[in-house]
């Protein structure tokens, strides 16, 4: 991904490179150190240095978004289980997962195109600009709300 | 069971508020599809959270074994709500650990389905355990949330020492009234002649012998040794222990203890034992079986508690140490007060043996000249307790792990037939 926003841009390649450098040396702790908590620090940073390249380049909707989207949910999957503890058992317990990563980041690609497309023919305003700002509100306020309620239950 | 959040929601959810923020500042859609699928999972994984039911039930394949063997103890899993992954960890003393497959082990269960895990267990070291504690942690299919809860099913599991390989057992100086397997110095009714004398009244026919009457031109009889058993007392000294990479004099005290109780109770003997040392622990003699098994389950609650406390063998029950018993000491004489409670008991007229468990296997090697210094003067006074046993006619054998029981005791047997040869 890091590689793709830099090779895909020729303005300001060191500032995207470096954010995105830093976002790979934070997975790289993550992963040495068994720390959790820092691969979303990481991930974002890998996500910004791909925000950089978008931002940089003409205004055309980048069409290999959905297999960045599903490049960067598959990352965040594998990362995640990678530094779990190891536990042995059933073959397929493992395969279920491997399948449930892959679906993932298929659903991750299938989501980005549609969201894509949705957008491509809708032209800005305030009033869809508003509705937009709302909808991440909202959607972070049930999360963190659901989030709340699984943590009390 | 307890739920808890993973990481991952907290991350997930980070990354997707983050993603479209970013995307609604910039003004870019693409940041949108990149945040999107995070946000959902997050989303959706939280709606379909639910809480695991999953009953366990424990079941141990042997509960009493020998040191270093196997036995399997199964894990039943009935889930009425099953889950995605669910870790079973079989909570296990340290003398135990499972040879085949992994502990924690990892499973899928769905609703209303019933797995059974088996783990194969070897015990590594005698004593009485406890297994079946048993913690599960589930995950859901996304792996945002986790739930936890620890199941008690233990179950006992006694380890008994093994037996060394041995022969023949000491025989006591003196019998008891009850019939055995020893060679009583009274005459009585018996096997093994013991004399000849005139017949008087009352003497059996079948007893005279026929051939000195002949010789002497009167009747003479045979007289006999009677066949009794013997008190037996066997003294473990649990004062201190010398302990290396999970080995001790302990563990062998032990060992010689069960093999020596088992010979003598398979001979009609009475047998007791006597745990002297941080804690006082005795069985009064008796015979059978069922002595046997009281015996070995009370050696499995033996352990070294360090005392300061001075402990003499006036603590000792007076009927845990029948008159006339042979008591049989399993000591590293590593501490006196063991070693004057000993030389005590043979003041009182006991005949003692000492079976010295060395602990000279289990010390680490001398650093320095210091510590060369300090093993010497401690060999030296080890010297000096075996010549105070020495000057009261005990028999010490030393015996070690390299080395067999019965010829330690072979020792003993020879001291006490060279003891009597020179005091006759």
């Amino acid at each position: 991904m890091v590689l793709y926003s830099v090779l895909g841009n020729d303005r300001l390649v060191e500032v995207v490179a470096g954010v995105g450098a830093a976002g790979l040396l934070l997975c790289v702790v993550a992963l040495a150190g068994r720390w959790p908590a820092v691969i979303p620090f990481g991930l974002a940073g890998v996500g910004a240095s791909y925000a950089l390249f978008l931002s940089l380049r003409e205004r055309v909707v980048d069409s290999h978004a959905p297999l960045v989207a599903a490049a960067l949910f598959a990352a965040a999957e594998l990362a995640f289980w990678s530094i779990e503890p190891r536990v042995g058992g059933d073959r397929a317990v493992v395969a279920r997962r491997v399948v449930y990563v892959c679906l993932g980041a298929l659903g991750a690609g299938l989501l980005g195109g549609i969201l894509l497309l949705l957008t491509a023919g809708v032209s800005g305003g305030v009033v869809l600009e508003a509705v937009g700002v709302v909808s991440a509100v909202v959607a972070l306020a049930i999360v963190t709300r659901l989030a709340a309620r699984a943590r009390t239950a | 069971m307890r739920r808890a959040a993973t990481p991952k929601l907290a991350g997930y959810a980070g990354l997707g508020a983050l993603g479209l923020l970013a995307a609604l500042a910039v003004r870019l859609p693409e940041l949108v599809a990149l945040a999107a699928p995070f946000m959902l999972v997050a989303g959706v994984g939280l709606f379909r959270a639910r809480r695991p039911e999953i009953g366990v039930e424990v079941a141990v394949e042997r509960e009493r074994l020998l040191e270093g063997e196997e036995t399997e103890v199964r894990v039943t899993l009935e889930a009425a709500v099953g889950a995605e992954r669910v870790e079973v960890l079989l909570e296990l003393p340290q003398e135990l650990s499972v040879v085949d497959g992994a502990n924690p082990r990892t499973l899928h269960l769905a609703d209303g389905e019933q797995r059974e895990l088996s783990f194969q267990v070897v015990c590594r070291r005698w004593g009485g355990f406890r297994v079946g504690r048993v913690h599960l942690r589930t995950h859901d299919a996304l792996g945002l949330l986790r739930h936890e809860a620890v199941v008690d099913r233990r179950r006992p599991l006694k380890v008994y020492p093994h037996e060394e390989e041995l022969w023949n057992v000491l025989r006591p100086a003196d019998t008891q009234v009850f019939a055995g397997h020893h060679v009583s110095r009274q005459k009585a009714e018996g096997i093994e002649f013991a004399d000849l004398r005139r017949f008087v009244p009352g003497d059996r026919i079948r007893r005279v012998n026929w051939r000195a009457s002949a010789r002497r031109g009167e009747l003479w009889v045979n007289e006999h040794h009677a066949e009794r058993n013997a008190d037996v007392v066997v003294f473990l000294d649990s004062f201190a222990e010398a302990r290396l990479g999970g080995r001790g004099t302990l563990d062998l005290a032990l060992r010689a203890a069960a093999t020596l109780t088992e010979r003598f109770l398979r001979q009609k003997d009475r047998v007791g034992f006597l745990t002297f040392g941080g804690m006082l622990n005795w069985l009064l003699p008796s015979t059978g079986m069922r002595q046997l098994y009281r015996i070995v389950d009370a050696m499995l609650d033996t352990e070294i508690i360090l005392t300061y406390a001075w402990r003499d063998i006036a603590v000792v029950p007076r009927r845990t140490l029948p008159p006339q018993a042979l008591v049989l000491a399993l000591t590293p004489l590593i501490d006196d007060r063991a070693a004057d409670a000993l030389l005590d008991l043979r003041g009182r007229g006991f005949d003692l043996v000492v079976v010295e468990i060395s602990p000279l296997p289990f010390l680490p090697q001398p650093r320095d000249e210091l510590h060369e210094l300090g093993l010497r003067l401690w060999r030296l006074r080890r010297e000096a307790i075996r010549g105070r046993f020495e000057r009261a006619a005990v028999p010490v054998a030393v015996w070690d792990d390299g080395s067999s029981l019965a010829a330690a005791l072979e020792e003993v047997s020879s001291y006490r037939r060279h003891a009597r040869l020179a005091r006759a």
